[in-house]
């Protein structure tokens, strides 16, 4: 499979890095995600929750990061398992333009190959359904990453800060990558980003909708009578 | 008083014998949702069975743990290669001579393959204990491409063939290689070609696609062991095989094997073989000492039990400059997948391709076949077909318009020039088949006149000048096909599967009342049997058709058959039928005799009865015989009146016809509609017309279905796509066109009964009809060929590769 896309973010290009690297944020952007372990600075695991119509599982991904260039680009690649669901590997590679000093292009290309059951449902729903998925997954993140000019504007005021973060906690993780500035801290981000696009990009699991799954629910399962 | 009345028509029509177009009987319980299928069938204390299959098409397996599955409530076993190999059950023998994992050997060799079978309690549970064994893979390198499974350096795919080069069939050129087959003269047709005014050659491919019947292969295994006896229900289009093959395997004696076929919901071909799902039923039983249940679901039937065609043939043609015919040279790269478990006689490991001379006065031929394997499921059975036939009608149905078209000739005018005439039956073939009878030429004119074959030619000259000009989007195809069917195996000379020589059988008992019960060595699974052999022994014997009840499939009662599949149904049972009844009738006739006091030989058969020559007041009725059969024979004549017959037939039957599709192609969106769509079968005597009428329907259907879209793909991984209803076509009433039958009859001369079998010619004619169309749309554009299947996509491509989407 195949997808080549891009996405603009209402936030500055250094925040989308950041957010892009910061493993609350990307837990709390992909779809189903249970876990998201960082396991060195250039690679983690996550285990993803997904259901598509008669097949569901739980995706284990491992997703290793390269040629890092803050904020502009990185290539991603990997793989996620999901037992007899299927499997799923690949790479991405991603890349931020800066589009004014408040709004960032993210551009993405993905070449994933996917495997088991869940390539037997057809390409027509592994594409669909794999840009649906990316589009849950953007419009969470905008949504984590777009009060972020107001709140940069605001940290002057310590009280505004402290609103800031009540009203948007899971902002703190990036705020933290932002300001820290450090590789180390950036690098690990970045693989979360990484998973985000190999579960939800290359597995494209989850999300589907019900309407779409039916049929082929019925498709698979009609030779079972119940009785 | 009321018999006095009765006319001799009334007396036959009472019948309902061969000619008739008695309804259904079957359809009763059918239509009421009373079948009786495998699923149906509960047995106390019942489990259920189901596999964990490969994720991968080519993997070794590192490790297989089933733990967790084991600890889940409700699971009672787990079965593994380990589990079997005491037993010698983790590889099986195929029909084809190979042999194939009934369990992963350490190694996957295809998606989806079978690793390991899970009993439970339910079917949910099964279910939820498979997501519970974890298999760890390590993936080795893919060959989905029977055009590079031959490569130098390409992996091998059967290490346990490892330095084997001596297949079942033969030697083996590469480690991928399973056979090579040839037949016919090589150099007379090499010389042909030398010496030919025109030659043609194309790659056709016909694409691999599956039988798919609704009702999926499924079985019921119960071991008594107190009384060592196995039960096996199962949708078995030849059970008696199986019940010799499950006694093979499992060492138990063949008269304590109960195997019982019930309703079959569809098997074209499907439900030939042996599969894993039957071994593992069969073993778990044992093991468990419960009745274990197998069903597949419909992902399953399709991407793992036996696929139909991928045959991949470079056809050649060589003719006159006026089209005459003079060789044909065919290699056939045939994709086995796996393992090689095509169904087809032993010393057939192409089928009968060897048809591939089709309808055509060939002086020469010389045909090639290599197998190959691949990551891809096993099977090559016969979807709704003869071995193989279907490709071969593909291979020189094709072949023909493209001579025609390079030629410049109509292409039907090419085949009536091209015809076996009438007067040269028996004919022998280049290919060794000695064809029975034929009468084409009758058939074609016939069929051209109906469907105004000339007008639509011109029609088709103008709306091309239309397309040239630009005042239309629309093309037109008139698809032309004739194809010759090889049907009936088979003769014990040259067919015969595991050893069994390929006879069928009947058995006929009439009981005092004069009503009957037959039992044959065939298997319905849809064809209307208990209509249709009803029927020939009604008129075989004058006994209505509703005062017989015919049985098949269970094995403890019915004689021994092979079972129903590649048309031989009527060619063979259909015999045997006849054949049984006319045992019954010689002694009928003595009794009549002695009943009349006269010599058997001033008797004459009389609709349902015997009667004085000369003197057709005295007579006695088959039922009045029935009786007199039981209670007052002849002296010394041993009372009973019943008969079983094993019928060896001495040829195939050869039935042909004539189709023609017109179609109407959008360029634009790649549609094809099928404007008409006309079928004149001739399959010799007409037992039921309103069933061949039905069949013919159907295998036209199915034959749109291969044609315009139906097919299982792989992708460079390996995965099977789109191996569900939600991407492999099955045509409902709304895409299905039209369809308009005809007939002649040109009965088989020695077939008792002169019937030839009719079920599979539609998808065997029917398919090249649509490609035909297809391909004639696109002639004038300039294309000589376009692979199937055509659906809207790939017509849409052939056309915009044509450039006329500029």
């Amino acid at each position: 499979m195949q997808m080549n896309a891009s996405q603009p973010i209402a936030a500055p290009r250094s925040v989308v890095w950041a957010g892009l690297n910061d493993p609350d944020v990307l837990r709390a952007c992909i779809p189903g995600c249970e876990s998201l372990e960082l396991t060195s600075p250039t690679e983690m695991t996550a285990k993803v929750k997904l259901k598509v119509g008669p097949v569901s599982a739980s995706f284990s991904g491992k997703v290793t990061l390269s040629d890092l260039d803050p904020p502009n680009s990185y290539k991603i690649s990997g793989e996620g398992s999901g037992g007899i669901a299927g499997f799923a590997k690949g790479g991405a590679e991603v890349r931020l333009e800066e589009d004014g000093p408040d709004a960032t292009i993210l551009h993405y290309s993905v070449d994933a190959q996917i495997g088991g059951k869940l390539a037997q449902l057809g390409s027509r729903l592994i594409d669909s359904t794999a840009k649906r998925l990316a589009g849950e997954f953007f419009e969470k993140f905008a949504a984590e990453l777009a009060p972020a000019p107001e709140a940069i504007a605001e940290t002057a005021d310590p009280a505004t800060e402290a609103e800031a973060d009540t009203a948007k906690p899971a902002s703190k993780g990036w705020f933290k990558g932002l300001f820290g500035g450090k590789a180390e801290v950036v690098a690990p981000l970045i693989l979360m980003a990484g998973l985000g696009f190999m579960l939800t990009h290359a597995c494209c699991l989850g999300g589907a909708s019900a309407s779409a799954m039916d049929p082929l629910a019925m498709a698979i399962c009609s030779s079972h009578s119940a009785g | 008083m009321n018999e006095m009345v009765i006319t001799r028509e009334q007396r036959e029509a009472r019948l309902e014998g061969m000619g008739c177009k008695r309804k259904r009987v079957e359809d009763v319980r059918f239509t009421q949702g009373r079948g009786n299928y495998v699923d149906d069938i509960k047995m106390p204390n019942m489990v259920h069975g189901d596999f964990v299959r490969s994720q991968y098409a080519h993997a070794k397996i590192v490790k297989i743990d089933a733990s967790k599955a084991k600890a889940l409530p409700g699971v009672i076993a787990v079965l593994t290669a380990e589990d079997l190999k005491p037993l010698g059950l983790h590889w099986m023998p195929t029909l084809a001579g190979d042999v194939q994992a009934v369990l992963a050997d350490g190694k996957v060799c295809f998606q989806n393959q079978e690793i390991a079978f899970v009993v439970a309690e339910n079917r949910y549970i099964t279910d939820d204990a498979i997501q519970l064994i974890e298999v760890e893979y390590e993936e080795l390198p893919v060959v989905v491409d029977p055009f590079q499974s031959m490569a130098p350096d390409a992996p091998v795919l059967r290490p346990d063939l490892d330095g084997k080069m001596t297949g079942a069939h033969g030697p083996r050129k590469h480690h991928n290689h399973i056979f090579e087959w040839t037949i016919g003269d090589q150099s007379a047709t090499d010389l042909a070609f030398e010496t030919a005014d025109v030659t043609v050659k194309e790659m056709l491919s016909y694409h691999r696609t599956h039988p798919s019947p609704l009702e999926t292969c499924q079985c019921l295994a119960s071991f008594d062991k107190i009384k060592g006896e196995l039960t096996v229900y199962g949708t078995f289009q030849a059970p008696h095989v199986i019940r010799t093959v499950a006694s093979l395997l499992s060492k138990i004696p063949e008269h304590k094997i109960h195997v019982i076929a019930p309703d079959i919901g569809g098997g074209f071909g499907n439900k030939v073989g042996a599969y894993a799902g039957y071994i593992c039923s069969i073993v778990a039983t044992i093991v468990t000492g419960v009745p274990v249940k197998w069903v597949e679901d419909r992902m399953e039937n399709l991407s793992t039990t036996s696929f139909a065609r991928d045959y991949h043939m470079t056809t050649e043609i060589a003719a006159t400059k006026d089209g005459k015919v003079t060789g044909l040279r065919v290699h056939v790269l045939a994709d086995h997948g796996a393992f090689d478990a095509c169904a087809d006689p032993s010393k057939w490991p192409a089928g009968f391709m060897n048809i591939v001379t089709g309808s055509y006065d060939f002086p020469t031929a010389h045909l090639a076949v290599d197998g190959v394997y691949t990551n891809k499921a096993p099977g090559g059975v016969a979807y709704r077909c003869s071995f193989r036939v279907t490709e071969a009608a593909y291979c020189i149905e094709r072949g023909m318009d493209i001579l025609a078209q390079k030629l410049g000739m109509d292409p039907a005018d090419l085949r009536l020039k091209n015809f076996i005439r009438r007067e040269q039956f028996p004919y022998q073939s280049a290919l060794g088949w000695e064809y029975d009878s034929g009468d084409y030429h009758t058939a074609m004119n016939k069929a051209m006149e109906a469907i105004s074959y000339r007008a639509l030619r011109a029609e088709q000259k103008a709306k091309q000048e239309a397309f040239r000009r630009g005042e239309t989007r629309e093309i037109m195809g008139i698809g032309v096909s004739f194809f010759t069917e090889i049907v009936g195996a088979g003769p014990s000379k040259n067919c015969d599967i595991l050893g069994v020589a390929m006879f069928d059988s009947a058995e006929i008992r009439i009981h005092p009342t004069g009503s009957i019960i037959a039992r044959m060595g065939s298997k319905s699974q849809g064809q209307g049997h208990e209509t249709t052999w009803a029927q020939i022994i009604a008129t075989e014997l004058g006994i209505p058709a509703d005062d017989i009840m015919i049985e098949e499939g269970n094995t403890d009662t019915a004689p021994y058959g092979l079972g129903t599949y590649g048309s031989r149904s009527t060619p063979v049972a259909g015999a045997a039928i006849a054949m049984a009844a006319r045992k019954i009738k010689n002694k009928a006739q003595m009794i009549a005799a002695h009943l009349l006091e006269v010599s058997e030989y001033d008797l004459e058969w009389d609709i349902d009865g015997f009667r004085v020559k000369g003197n057709p007041e005295r007579s006695k009725t088959m039922k009045e015989i029935a009786w007199a059969s039981y209670n007052s024979p002849p002296p010394g004549l041993e009372p009973g009146l019943e008969a079983v017959n094993y019928y060896d037939p001495p040829n195939m039957t050869y039935p042909f016809g004539a189709y023609f599709c017109v179609m109407d192609i959008d360029v634009d969106t790649g549609v094809a509609k099928i404007r008409r769509f006309y079928a004149l079968d001739d399959c010799g005597t007409r037992i039921n017309p309103m069933i061949i009428e039905g069949q013919v329907h159907g295998g036209l259907t199915e034959a749109f279905a291969i044609a315009m879209g139906q097919e299982i793909k792989y992708d460079e991984l390996g995965n099977v796509v789109g191996a569900s209803f939600m991407d492999f076509f099955i045509p409902t009433a709304v895409e299905t066109p039209h369809w308009e039958t005809d007939h002649t009859v040109t009965p088989s001369p020695h077939h008792p009964i002169g019937a030839k079998g009719v079920g599979e010619s539609p998808n065997v004619g029917g398919v090249p009809a649509f490609s035909n169309a297809v391909n004639d749309a696109f002639g004038f554009l300039g294309s000589t060929h376009i692979q199937m299947p055509h659906d809207a996509w790939r017509v849409w491509e052939a056309a915009k590769k044509l450039g006329v989407h500029a």
